[in-house]
Parts: structure tokens; C-alpha cells; sequence
């Protein structure tokens, strides 16, 4: 199972960085909600799959072949700051394409990108 | 000691409000603390005058051996009396000086607290200590310089002290550190001459140190930052630019003079050194016509003497450096103090303006006239003691002492010749052309001065007064021996007699010569093309040009081309790092786990919603196949006995799609998949591919490897009886891992706080009266919504309350929660759903964040560490701090989706 899961995972994380490398911030939007499944499930995978019952410890009783309980709770949390992540990362799309009516990376930052306030933008002057 | 330091401090502190009271009166008050300092010093002189220390230490690192360590011997003494004196005077005079400054509060406290840096400084035992009072001293200068902030120049000579000093410093830092692991000892007390000579880093050592001391005391080449450093007011440059932090660099050639002063070389730098030093600044001395200038220009004249008189090593020229350094403080600072009462009470400083003063101003000119003679050197005073026993001192050291009197001799005239612009120029002749009609300067302005030359006449003459209580305890921490200390005014007709009566005549010559001395210098064009300070400029643009091509290569804003890059980098790491391990990537096959048919549809429904939205351009699409490929997920984390992650996942992907279909609604439809270019679209894909495989190698490489340690089961067996929790997982994040959790709600609550303001407008619920949604108007819908929206709600709490020992938490309690109200705010408007929370989601965040928080204080306050679970069983009903901590976990998820969703929707309505 493992080895399926790490061929699964090393799709996903291509899939992922081709969005990621697209033009569309739509995409790269997509491609960081793609990377981070990828990267839940090699977390998830490191810490072995052969589980044969769910962490649970009922009256105290340890179950034999129980599934790693640690990397369970990595994931469970990086699920959910994955998801205020994205929802985050949504926002700025959303404001990038209301401010610069635009939402190809490329060009938001010819148009957004002004020379640094502090230093001359032909590097004349010294100090 | 500390307490000197420690209430200059204070007084620093207690400055700007004082100043705003009492405006320029308080400086009246704040001089008491260094007054006071002062006055503790002289008591103490008879101690350390009969040979004794005083040592006090306070641990200020301990772990790193770090101490706070202060020691008072003769040499630390002389300093301290000059800073705390000094600074008493000059607290008094800027009050004066500056007294219509609206940031006169603003002065004082750097004033003072380049005092109590200062102070630190030359008291400091430890090496560490003492170099971050070193640093100070060197930001409080920055500040001081550049107060008259309006003017372009002011910063330009503040960055400029900065960037010298403070390059020296790190020099110094390095050395430092480096004697410190030679020597085996972190203290000036404990250093010992036989540990460091020798060693193989000596060199290396005394090289760095004396960048840092060359640096601070403007030694050539460094010395250009202190004449620009005029640009400061002038109480600062009477005060830091002469008497006190210029001499730091001399202060720890002189400290560590006894460790380093045994071989050949660092006698033989010093002297050549400090006497190119002398003669660039006596001779640019000559060439100013502003009398600030001028007085600048000397001193670095002096602290190149200075500099020399150490390397002499000689029984008279350390008593010549000693006597020298007060003689030079009390003169430099009097004549300084007097200028800044020149220019304010005439509003000029050019020699070619000035004349006849003495009409005017008679305090401040007698003050003047006093500091000039010892400046030049003159008996009965101070400075001709001094100037004796400069020459005796060289004239001992033989072939190299010969050739450097004569540089001495030419720069005592040279400053005979300053001193004379600087008395007879400016207070006797003819009348000036002031812009303005002078007057003479108020008490607190003339009486600085006049203490200070009055000093240096009083010393003279009464030279066994010094000789007994100051300098012969300073000598002896100078030297690297006994040394016998004996002042005189009159020696006999000894060469330095003669060499003095040189050094008269040739410096009243170059008076009366003045105009055909300067005539001659001006011819000398090439030297003047030579400025340091054209050649500074060049750097520093050279630098900033560099550096900006050197940046401009990497960020060259192309975000595709940074990720592209990155992968790469990346890449490269990830298969370097499964090659270097040992052993083969695939284990022997029964140690994987069995394939089961659920996770094989989990990881292919994954792959095939990814790739769909790889490659679809319809948004609806779009939205589809990435919550496909996340069911997917879930899917395989439920084959993996993983309940609790997979429910996570089932509703964080139900909110994705949510919030993904809101925005898209409004993005224009996407026209072309991946780059326009064939060229760059197949480079992407490669760069795809290959990090995909360095995933895949990683991750078979993490499992071929035994699990180490026995983390898990610690964690299954100690669940309960530790964590009172059969959710082992759930206990991992509240109880064992609780202080991880809390970071990661803090992180869910932030990004949700920051998304909602890019995402929408803030609005008032009573702004907001509309109702419903156009696209929800289905009764049935409606209908449908309403009990489902509360049959989740109820889950939900049900979900938290049972997280503990089932499936469930306050992270799946919370999204489960979220989801009911989304459909509800979807259904009905937000408006709605607003009124039935009645408080703003962005509170329940706040009360989360403040559970999770105050269930971690409650462990403190039992005396346990910060986030320790505490439990009671009331009537046999388990109750516990973790969950509490649940509670916040619920609240701060719940109020971060809320706050997101609200504002989206909201936005949208307009």
C-alpha cells in the first residue's frame, strides 16, 4: 500500500507544482490546495499504513496493529491550516483581480511593482 | 559602579517627560545624575590611588558565562571622572545651547544614554560587556549626529559614523572573541601576557582588535568620519567628538597595551600609525577656516598622539599619554563648549567673520584664552606638561623616537598655530562682520569652558595633586610594569626643552605666516584631489550598485520563474539527500502494509480529480474535480484507519468547494491551460515531473527505513491513564502536543482575520437588511436547510463534547459547526445568521484564542508547567483543562470559517 501511496503522492505533488508554475493565479491557487493534499498523505504514509483499528484505546485496552496515532494528528491540524491557507490565498486572488483586473502573475507584477521609495530608481545618487 | 550607570540610565528614561514640564530648566535636575556619579568617583579616588580595586559583578548571561563585571582601577577611574564631569557640564550647557529646541527632551535622553554606555564602557570587566557598551556608545553617537535630522548632511555623517564604527566593531567582535578562546579567560583582569604571545592567532588578533579601537578613535584611514561628525550640535561634539567616545579606540589599546605590549610589533604600528595620523590631521587642521572644523581636525591630531604615546611603551611616554589624555579632555572640551557659544551668540563660525570678540564676550574669551594656552602647549599649564613629556618618551624610544619627535614636533606647532586661530583670531583685533550682534552667552554656557581650562591651569601648577591621586594609578594599569611616575614643570635643559622651544617658535611662525602657510598648502592640488570622502562616496555608490545588480538578478519579480527555481533547488536536495542514504530505497515486500480496495479508489479518485483540474477550463469543472480529488483523500484516509483525519478532510473539503465556487463565480472564464510558449510549457512540465519523483523517492525512502522508537505506542499506552482520553489522537492535540495545537489555532485565527479583510469590507449587521439570496429562493430548499442547518449545529456539540474518548474533537466540532451555519448564511443571508449568533465571529475567535489560553494558565497557576491537563470528577463526571482547550479549539475554527464566509458573502451583496 505504501508503495502506491508514494507513486499517488509523487502525482499529486507534480500536479501540484505544474498549477503552481501556471500563468492564472486561479491555478496556482489550485495547485497550493494540491500540494498540500499531496504533502497530508506523504505525512500520513511516513508513518506506516498498516493499521488494523483506529487509534482508539477503549477502557484503557490497546489494540494490536493499531494505526500510528501521531502523524493522525499532524495531518488533522494541517488539514485545517491548509484550509486558512487557501481560503487566505483565495482573498488575495480575489483582491488581486478587483485591484489590478488582472489575474495573470506575470503581469500584476509588471503593473504593480513601483521602484522602492527610498532608493533613486537609477542608483545615482550614494547615500 | 552599577548604580552610576544604572541611575544615568534612569535620568535617561525620566528626560523627555521631565523636559516637557520643566522645559529647559529640567537639565538642571538631570545633571544631578551625573553629578552624583561623579562625585562617587572622587571619593573613591583615594582607593584606587592606593593601588586598590574595586570589583563588582553581576551575572548577566550565566549560561553563557556572560557577567555584568565591573572593575575600577587608576585608568578606568581617569575615564570615569572625565565622563561623569564632563557629562555633568555638558548636560549643563546643552540646555542652554539648545534651549529653544522643541526636541530638547528628545537630546537629553541620548545624551545621557550615551553616558551610561559610555560609562559602561570603561568599567566593563568582561569582554562581551564591554563590547555591547562599545556598540552602544556607537548608536547613541548615530543618534546624536544625526539630531539636526532636517539636514541632508547631518545623516550623511551620522551614516557615515555608523557604517565606520560599527564595520570596526564587528572587527572588534571577532578579536575579541578570538582572545577570549586563546587566552582562556573572558576578562580584562584575568588576561595574562604569557597566554596570548606566541599563539599562532596573534596576529590575527591584534589586527582585528585595532580595527576596532583605529575605527572608533579615527585613525588613518578611518579618520574621515570625524570631521563630518561636526554636523552634530555642539555639545555633542565637545562631549562624544572629543572628550569621551572618540578616546574608546585609545582607552582599549591602552587597556590591553600590558598584554600586547611585550613584542615588536604592535609598538611599531601604533607609533607609525598614530603618527601619519597626526600630521594629516595637524596639517588639514591648518587648511579649515570653520572654527568647529578646525578643533576637529586637532583632535584627531591628538588621538593619533595618543595612539603614538602608547606605542612608545616608554616610562615617560605612558606618563606623557596619561597626563596627555586629561590635558586634552579638559582643553578640547572647553574650547569646544566656547565655540558652540561663539556661533550662538554671533551666528557664525568663519574664522573670516570673526575677530575682536573679547569686546563681547570677556568669560567666554578668558575661558578661551585658558584652554588655548594649555592647548599649545604653554607653562605653566597642563598641556606643557604634557608636551615635555611627549618628547621625552619618543626621544628614548631611539632611531624610530627620532623620527616621530619630529612628526610630534611639526604637529605641536601646527597645533600651537590652531590654537592661536582659534584665541587670537576670533577674540582679539579688529572688530568682525557678525550676522548678528554678539552678546555675552548665559552662566550655564561660559561656565563649562571655564571650568575646563581653569582644570588644566590647576593641574599644571599644582602638579603633585594629579601626580599622587590620578595619574600614577592610571600609569601602572597602562603599563606592562611598575613604572615611576613623577611630574615636574621645570626638568632642566634636557632635548625635550629645546624640542619644545622648537616647537613655540615654529608654531608662532606658521601663525604670523598663516595666509603664506595656507597659500603654500593650496598649491599642493594633487593631495586635496585625494578626499576621502570623495572616495567614500564612490564606495558606497559602488556598493548600493552591486548590490542592486546582485539582487536584481534574483528578484527580478517573476513569480513562475522564483517557483520553477525553487523546484528545482528543491529537487536537487531531495535526491541528494535519498542518495546519501544508506541501504536500498525498497524494503523486503511483508513489510509493507497489504493493499486494501478502498485506499487503491481513495489514491485514484486523488489523482484523477488533480489531473482533471490540471487540465479543464470550466470553473464549475473546475470546482468538481478538486472536491473529487479530496473526497478521494478522505476516502484513503478511512482506509487507513484515520476517522478522525478523514472526517476533517470530508468538511474542509466541503467549505473549499463552497468558498472556491463563490470566488470563481466572478473570475472571467480561463482561456489557455499552462503557458502560451511550447517552449516554456515543457520546461514546466519537466520541472513538474522531476519534483514529483524526488516526492515519490522521498517518501519510499522515509518508509524502506524501520520505524524508529517506540513513540506511538508510548503515546496508546499513556493516553488514558496520562491524558484521560480514549481518542488517542484527540488527546495528542489537546493535552500531550497541546502547546503545538495552540500555535496552529493562533495561525487558523490570524489567517482568518487577515483573509476577511482582503475578502470584503467590514460591515455592521444593522447596515445589512437584505434577505435571503437570489439563488437559494427554493422553498424546498429552504425548507430543507433550516433543520439540517440545526440537526449539524447539534452534531457538532455533541462531536466536541464526546472528542475526547470517540471520533470527534474540537477541530471536526468546529467545522461541522461552521458547515451548518454556512448553509444557513447561503439559504437565508447573513443577516440572519448574524442575529442568531448575536456576536461577531471575529469575537468567537478572540474567545477561542482566550479559552485555549486560559486552559493553559490554569496549569501554571496550579504550579505546574504552562498547559499541564488538570482534572476533577464532579459527581463522576470527568472534567478537565484540555477541555477547555477543546472549547477554544471549537470557537477559534468555528469564528474563523464565520468571519471568512460573512465577509465573502457580504462583499458579494453590493
Amino acid at each position: 500500500m505504501e508503495l502506491i501511496a508514494a507513486l499517488t503522492v509523487g502525482v499529486l505533488v507534480a500536479i501540484g507544482v505544474w498549477l503552481l508554475l501556471d500563468r492564472n493565479l486561479v491555478r496556482v491557487v489550485l495547485g497550493v490546495v494540491v500540494l498540500g493534499n499531496a504533502i497530508n498523505l506523504a505525512v500520513l504514509t511516513a508513518g506506516r499504513l498498516g493499521g488494523q483499528a483506529a487509534a482508539f484505546v477503549p477502557g484503557g485496552v490497546v489494540p494490536e496493529a493499531a494505526a500510528n496515532p501521531l502523524p493522525q494528528a499532524l495531518v488533522l491540524t494541517a488539514i485545517v491550516i491548509g484550509f486558512a491557507l487557501f481560503v487566505f490565498a483565495l482573498a488575495v486572488l480575489k483582491r488581486t483581480r478587483e485591484e489590478h483586473d488582472s489575474t495573470e502573475t506575470d503581469r500584476i507584477t509588471r503593473v504593480a511593482e513601483a521602484p522602492a521609495p527610498d532608493l533613486p530608481a537609477d542608483g545615482k545618487e550614494g547615500a | 559602579m552599577l548604580n552610576a550607570v544604572l541611575g544615568i540610565a534612569l535620568a535617561m528614561l525620566l528626560a523627555p517627560a521631565l523636559s516637557r514640564v520643566l522645559d529647559d530648566r529640567a537639565g538642571f535636575l538631570l545633571a544631578a545624575a551625573p553629578l552624583a556619579a561623579f562625585v562617587w568617583f572622587v571619593l573613591q579616588v583615594p582607593v584606587v590611588a592606593g593601588g586598590g580595586e574595586l570589583i563588582e559583578a553581576l551575572a548577566w548571561v550565566p549560561a553563557l558565562e556572560v557577567t555584568l563585571a565591573f572593575r575600577l582601577d587608576g585608568l578606568s577611574l581617569l575615564f570615569a571622572l572625565l565622563v561623569s564631569g564632563i557629562g555633568t557640564l555638558i548636560v549643563l550647557y546643552a540646555g542652554a545651547y539648545l534651549s529653544d529646541h522643541h526636541h530638547l527632551g528628545r537630546f537629553y535622553a541620548y545624551l545621557l544614554g550615551f553616558m551610561a554606555a559610555m560609562l559602561g564602557l570603561v568599567l566593563a570587566d568582561d569582554f562581551i560587556a564591554m563590547f555591547v557598551f562599545w556598540e552602544l556608545t556607537s548608536v547613541a553617537s548615530f543618534l546624536l549626529i544625526a539630531f539636526l535630522h532636517e539636514k541632508s548632511d547631518s545623516r550623511r555623517a551620522a551614516l557615515q559614523a555608523l557604517l565606520i564604527t560599527g564595520g570596526g566593531g564587528l572587527a572588534l567582535l571577532a578579536g575579541l572573541i578570538l582572545l577570549g578562546v586563546v587566552s582562556d579567560s573572558w576578562q580584562f583582569s584575568a588576561l595574562q601576557a604569557a597566554a596570548v604571545e606566541g599563539h599562532v592567532l596573534y596576529p590575527a588578533i591584534v589586527v582585528l582588535i585595532l580595527i576596532g579601537c583605529f575605527t572608533k578613535s579615527a585613525q588613518l584611514p578611518f579618520h574621515l568620519w570625524l570631521p563630518n561628525a561636526m554636523a552634530a550640535p555642539t555639545p555633542v561634539s565637545a562631549y562624544l567628538h572629543s572628550a569621551t567616545m572618540v578616546k574608546a579606540g585609545v582607552y582599549l589599546m591602552a587597556r590591553l597595551n600590558p598584554v600586547f605590549g611585550g613584542p615588536e610589533g604592535w609598538g611599531t604600528v601604533l607609533v607609525v600609525v598614530g603618527a601619519a595620523t597626526a600630521l594629516v590631521g595637524a596639517v588639514l587642521a591648518i587648511r579649515q577656516t570653520d572654527l568647529k572644523r578646525i578643533l576637529a581636525y586637532t583632535t584627531v591630531t591628538v588621538l593619533g598622539q595618543l595612539t603614538m604615546l602608547i606605542g612608545t611603551n616608554t616610562t615617560y611616554g605612558l606618563q606623557a599619554f596619561v597626563i596627555y589624555l586629561l590635558a586634552h579632555s579638559l582643553y578640547k572640551g572647553a574650547l569646544f563648549m566656547a565655540v558652540g557659544a561663539v556661533d550662538h551668540a554671533t551666528g557664525t563660525r568663519e574664522l573670516g567673520r570673526l575677530g575682536g570678540l573679547i569686546r563681547f564676550m570677556p568669560l567666554t574669551g578668558a575661558a578661551v584664552a585658558l584652554a588655548a594656552f594649555s592647548n599649545a602647549g604653554l607653562p605653566p599649564f597642563f598641556g606643557f606638561i604634557a608636551k615635555e613629556f611627549k618628547y621625552t618618551g619618543l626621544i628614548e624610544l631611539g632611531p624610530l623616537g627620532w623620527l616621530s619627535t619630529g612628526v610630534m614636533i611639526a604637529t605641536n606647532a601646527l597645533l600651537l598655530t590652531a590654537a592661536g586661530l582659534v584665541f587670537i583670531r576670533t577674540f582679539l583685533g579688529r572688530k568682525g562682520r557678525y550676522p548678528r550682534v554678539p552678546h555675552e552667552v548665559s552662566a550655564p554656557m561660559w561656565a563649562g569652558p571655564m571650568v575646563l581650562a581653569l582644570g588644566g591651569f590647576a593641574l599644571g601648577a599644582f602638579n603633585n595633586l594629579p601626580e599622587v591621586w590620578l595619574v600614577n594609578a592610571a600609569v601602572q594599569a597602562v603599563a606592562r610594569g611598575p613604572v615611576e611616575v613623577n611630574l615636574y614643570l621645570w626638568g632642566g635643559i634636557t632635548p625635550a626643552l629645546v624640542a619644545s622651544a622648537l616647537t613655540v617658535s615654529l608654531g608662532a611662525l606658521a601663525y604670523v605666516f598663516r595666509y603664506q602657510v595656507r597659500l603654500r598648502l593650496a598649491r599642493l592640488r594633487v593631495f586635496w584631489r585625494i578626499s576621502g570622502d570623495l572616495i567614500w562616496d564612490r564606495m558606497l555608490k559602488r556598493l548600493f550598485v552591486f548590490a542592486g545588480t546582485l539582487a536584481g538578478n534574483f528578484q527580478h519579480g517573476s513569480l513562475r520563474l522564483h517557483m520553477s527555481l525553487l523546484a528545482l533547488v528543491a529537487t536537487a536536495v531531495a535526491v541528494l539527500a535519498v542518495i546519501a542514504m544508506p541501504g536500498s530505497l525498497l524494503a523486503a515486500a511483508d513489510t509493507y502494509a497489504p493493499l486494501s480496495p478502498a485506499g487503491l479508489a481513495g489514491c485514484a479518485l486523488a489523482v484523477c480529480g488533480a489531473a482533471g483540474a490540471a487540465v479543464m477550463r470550466g470553473r464549475l469543472a473546475l470546482v468538481a474535480a478538486l472536491g473529487l480529488s479530496g473526497l478521494g483523500l478522505a476516502l484513503f484516509f478511512l482506509a487507513a484507519n484515520a476517522p478522525d483525519v478523514a472526517v476533517t478532510q470530508l468538511m474542509v473539503e466541503t467549505l473549499t468547494v463552497v468558498f472556491l465556487a463563490l470566488v470563481l463565480r466572478r473570475m472571467p472564464p480561463m482561456r489557455v491551460v499552462g503557458s502560451r510558449a511550447p517552449l516554456v510549457r515543457r520546461y514546466h512540465a519537466v520541472v513538474a515531473g522531476l519534483f514529483g519523483v524526488a516526492a515519490t523517492l522521498l517518501v519510499l525512502a522515509a518508509v524502506s527505513q524501520p520505524l524508529p522508537g517506540g513513540i506511538a505506542s508510548w503515546f496508546m499506552h499513556n493516553s488514558l491513564p496520562g491524558g484521560h482520553g480514549a481518542n488517542v489522537v484527540n488527546v495528542i492535540l489537546v493535552d500531550f502536543r497541546a502547546l503545538d495545537t495552540l500555535g496552529e489555532i493562533l495561525v487558523v485565527g490570524l489567517a482568518g482575520l487577515a483573509a476577511a479583510t482582503l475578502l470584503g469590507e467590514g460591515r455592521g449587521p444593522a447596515m445589512s437588511r437584505q434577505q435571503g439570496r437570489a439563488g437559494f429562493d427554493s422553498v424546498f430548499l429552504r425548507q430543507g436547510m433550516r433543520p439540517l442547518a440545526t440537526l449539524l449545529t447539534l452534531v457538532s456539540l455533541v462531536l466536541l463534547w464526546r472528542g475526547h474518548n470517540l471520533l470527534g474533537g474540537g477541530f471536526i466540532g468546529g467545522l461541522v459547526a461552521a458547515t451548518g451555519l454556512v448553509l444557513l448564511a447561503l439559504g437565508f443571508g447573513v443577516p440572519l445568521v448574524r442575529r442568531l449568533l448575536r456576536v461577531s465571529p471575529a469575537w468567537l475567535v478572540g474567545a477561542g484564542l482566550a479559552c485555549a489560553l486560559g486552559a493553559g494558565l490554569l496549569g501554571l497557576l496550579a504550579g505546574e508547567a504552562f498547559l499541564t491537563g488538570l482534572w476533577a470528577a464532579p459527581a463522576g463526571l470527568p472534567l478537565g483543562t484540555p477541555l477547555l482547550f477543546d472549547v477554544g479549539v471549537f470557537l477559534t475554527v468555528l469564528g474563523a470559517v464565520l468571519h471568512m464566509l460573512f465577509r465573502l458573502l457580504e462583499s458579494e451583496e453590493d
